[in-house]
């Protein structure tokens, strides 16, 4: 079993994963940058090494000073969290080259998916469905244009490399693609490196719905059923919840064992996510994300399981605890992501609780939210027996929770939970813009 | 510019997302700086200083100093050696003169041995860092005084 592990990351997964840490008897010890210097994961963590200068390029993205420091202080595991090198396969190495154990998948399994061509044709091969597309990347118009007659307008272009909304634009005719293109390439290059870019059939609105797996490394694959997170706005997502109010109990099972095929089929260890959008009571195989995700406690709170801690026995070569008929998915869960729109000092800090409330943050009273970093600064999560009741347990926490000093979106979350569209259930990732133009956010 | 401007303008400072502020007025200088490059000698003004100071459970390694002194502080997380082998002299030792280019010690980081110099002609006042034992990013490794 890991006994101590160095923790590559800031904020609220870094409290998350000290947090699971102390009940299973791991020390923790949390690398941090200068301006993180008085942040809640340094106070938590049994030690804490100082690792660079603000910009997160020097310190969270130092390679040599973050496997340093996990040797120099003695821990035998690294966890790199959500972002930053979570997905970085020469990371990954690097760290397993310094003798500790890199806790996500092998290095070669997330080189793999992170070529989004390359993941897209593993699902191809085991029969899961993926969105028409270009066989490949396409290097030229004239290329696009020939794959374009095969896949139909409106398209998306991508990048290989992408994440995060970059790199990607629609297409809605033959006359933009050559301009398309040349933009996409270009944002591509400049944001990952890599100008490689590849079409896909642009569906219109649909909802974007994900399945959680855990895996050891004795070949248990365990999915936790899925996150719907259509609520989304510059492909960012806002809302998380499970069950998805789109996602009937056989479209779920099928989804599920796909996801379970997929990552099984590769070898895949510790939790990860596998992406679909479904339209119309069909799903597509969109990306997997090679780490834990933001969003992990929704499917926490429905399965009851710790995801961190079958992450942690899974990078010990040690069995998960649950296997597929352990898992029961009755409740409902839902998240809000709690943003902060400026950085400052937190004047007041009011955490709501009560019945079926966490809440995942590392604020506190008097810190100073730097600028820096990430804009996510809480997670708020409710459970209830169905999505009416979580729903209005969601509103109670959101009017409780009180965050002074520094600009947030929790006024914008309260009216995404009572909007009536999204009561009902039945919207896709267009929601959100549709309530922006009618200037309700 | 009194004390009240000169603190709301450390706030503002503080929050913003700038690195760096020069602010004159009235033949009045401030100088504010937030990420601290190291190796290099501590910013010019005390105001400076104060703009990155912090209430800190993992606080800045505080050194007690000569107010005519420098610290060098490492650049990288490793180990610190004061010489190039167990059995060889070390580099430096107190009351040294060093000429700038020449090495101070060695910082261990992935097996590689970077030897790190000095930026400026200086005396070692003290050796701050023990020698085989983990520095953290900005430790303090010497004291050093300006020749």
């Amino acid at each position: 079993m890991i006994q101590s592990l160095l923790i590559a990351n800031r904020g609220e997964i870094a409290v998350r994963i000290i947090r699971t840490c102390r009940e299973m008897g791991i020390r923790t010890v949390v690398a941090y940058s200068q301006a993180d210097r008085d942040s809640l994961p340094v106070r938590l963590a049994d030690g804490h090494v100082c690792v660079g200068p603000a910009p997160a390029r020097d310190s969270y993205l130092n390679v040599r000073n973050l496997v340093t420091a996990g040797v120099l202080s003695g821990c035998d595991a690294l966890h790199p969290g959500v972002g930053f090198l979570a997905e970085n396969a020469s990371f990954a190495r690097d760290v397993r080259e310094a003798g500790l154990i890199f806790v996500g998948p092998d290095p070669e399994v997330i080189e793999l998916l992170g070529d989004k061509i390359r993941a897209k044709r593993s699902a191809l091969d085991l029969g899961i469905p993926v969105i028409p597309g270009s066989a490949g990347s396409v290097s030229d118009a004239d290329e696009a244009l020939s794959a374009a007659e095969d896949i139909g307008y409106p398209m998306i272009v991508k990048a290989a490399a992408g994440g995060g909304g970059k790199g990607m634009r629609i297409v809605r005719s033959g006359n933009e693609l050559a301009d398309v293109l040349a933009i996409a390439s270009h944002e591509a290059e400049k944001a990952f490196s890599d100008g490689t870019v590849y079409l896909e059939r642009y569906l219109e609105n649909p909802r974007h719905v994900e399945i959680q797996i855990v895996a050891d490394r004795s070949g248990n694959v365990v999915h936790l059923g899925e996150r719907d997170c259509t609520v989304q706005q510059n492909h960012q997502k806002l809302v998380e919840e499970s069950p998805s109010p789109a996602v009937s109990a056989d479209l779920r099972e099928r989804m599920g064992n796909d996801a379970v095929r997929l990552l099984g089929g590769m070898g895949y260890t510790g939790a990860g996510t596998v992406e679909f959008l479904v339209k119309d009571g069909e799903y597509f195989f969109m990306e997997v994300n090679a780490r834990v995700q933001v969003e992990h406690p929704v499917s926490e709170m429905v399965t009851g399981v710790d995801i961190i801690r079958q992450q942690m026995l899974a990078a010990s070569d040690e069995s998960l605890e649950i296997r597929q008929q352990d898992v029961h998915l009755g409740a409902y869960a839902v998240e809000c992501r709690i943003n902060a729109r400026s950085a400052g000092r937190i004047t007041q800090f009011i955490s709501p609780g009560g019945f079926g409330v966490r809440i995942d943050t590392f604020l506190y009273p008097g810190y100073q939210v730097p600028p820096w970093y990430d804009h996510l600064v809480a997670k708020l999560i409710v459970t209830g027996r169905t999505r009416p009741e979580g729903l209005r347990r969601m509103e109670r926490a959101l009017s409780e929770m009180v965050i002074e000093g520094i600009a947030t979106n929790i006024e914008s979350q309260k009216k995404i939970i009572s909007h009536p569209v999204f009561r009902k259930g039945e919207y896709g990732t267009g929601f959100l813009g549709e309530i922006l133009k009618e200037g309700g956010l | 510019m009194d004390m009240k401007e000169l603190y709301a303008l450390m706030e503002r400072f503080e929050k913003s997302g700038l690195s760096e502020l020069v602010f004159k007025k009235d033949g009045e200088e401030v100088a504010l700086k937030k990420v601290l490059s190291v190796p290099q000698a501590p910013p010019a003004t005390p105001v400076a200083h104060a703009a990155h100071e912090t209430r800190a459970p993992a606080a800045e390694p505080h050194v007690k100093q000569a107010s005519d002194t420098d610290v060098i502080r490492s650049p990288l997380v490793g180990t610190f050696y004061v010489a190039a082998a167990p059995d060889a002299p070390p580099f430096v030792e107190k009351g040294d003169i060093v000429k700038k280019g020449k090495p101070l010690c060695i910082l261990e980081a992935m097996k590689l041995m970077n030897e790190f110099q000095a930026e400026f002609d200086l005396e070692i006042v003290a050796i701050l860092a023990e020698n085989g034992k983990m520095v953290e990013f900005g430790a303090p490794l010497f004291e050093v005084r300006r020749v």
